[in-house]
């Protein structure tokens, strides 16, 4: 498929509410994703089955009103997640705060926008 | 045409930011801070047991207050740089070399509770012990021989 039909289909998603954008801040998932990046993410890719290690998801954060965005690095039985920051010298993650819980994972990071 | 719509989109209408960052200014930890800190507390502590609180007079209720205020301050302060240090710095690998982590942390941030309530010389010194063992592991997980000095 090439770029232009793919970015089509981006706005189609998102026109849909299929997909949320959302933009990156801070260094945490260096190299893949930098600062200032914008991303898309499915909010429903969990409803029917549980994270892969190796997913980039977005997350709410255990004791912050934030959002965070982290890969997966071990996924439980009931679907709680330990998420790292790729770049895990510059990273606030599951080493600090620990699991997180099904209900706080929002959704899969499907690709970069545009 | 579409990647012009997508650039202009992202241009004119940012999306809301997903947070990939640490606490900490990235990596950069330093328990001398939470040190300061708890010198000013032993040092202001030390200053209110040497007022005398029946002087009576505005000059003394005055210094008194200060004394008290920036005691207060300080001891809190002096727990937040630890809960820090703990929460963010601090990783199970820690543990596993220093079982009385969890312990060490928890107790220095009672006594910084203590110290901020009471006006108590021991709990102050007590506290700046918790502190020199907290600067002897942290630069020790570093394996960084950082000597131990106070500034006072």
């Amino acid at each position: 498929m090439n770029e232009e039909l793919q970015t089509a289909l981006k706005l189609l998603q998102l026109l849909l509410g299929m997909r949320k954008r959302l933009r990156v801040s801070g260094p945490s998932m260096l190299p893949e994703l930098q600062p200032g990046e914008e991303i898309l993410f499915n909010p429903k890719a969990y409803r029917q089955k549980l994270p892969k290690v190796g997913d980039i998801v977005v997350a709410r954060h255990p004791y912050q009103k934030k959002q965070i965005i982290k890969r997966v690095a071990v996924v439980l039985e009931d679907g709680s997640c330990f998420l790292t920051g790729d770049n895990t010298s510059s990273s606030t993650d599951s080493r600090s705060f620990g699991f997180i819980p099904p209900n706080k994972i929002l959704g899969k990071v499907t690709s970069k926008f545009p | 045409m579409f990647k012009k719509i997508a650039a202009k989109l992202k241009t004119n209408f940012p999306a809301p930011e997903v947070q990939a960052h640490c606490d900490g200014p990235c990596g950069v930890y330093d328990p001398s801070s939470a040190r300061i800190t708890a010198e000013a507390v032993v040092s202001m502590t030390k200053k209110i047991l040497e007022l005398d609180p029946k002087a009576g007079d505005h000059k003394t209720a005055n210094t008194l207050s200060r004394y008290i205020a920036i005691k207060e301050e300080q001891a809190q302060k002096t727990k937040e740089d630890l809960l820090i240090l703990w929460t963010d710095y601090f990783k199970p690998v820690h543990l596993e070399k220093y079982p009385d982590l969890h312990d060490t942390f928890w107790k220095a941030a009672k006594l910084c509770s203590a110290c901020k309530v009471e006006v108590n010389l021991e709990h102050a010194n007590e506290l700046m012990e918790a502190v020199h063992k907290i600067h002897d592991m942290f630069w020790a997980t570093k394996d960084r021989d950082v000597t131990w000095y106070k500034a006072s």
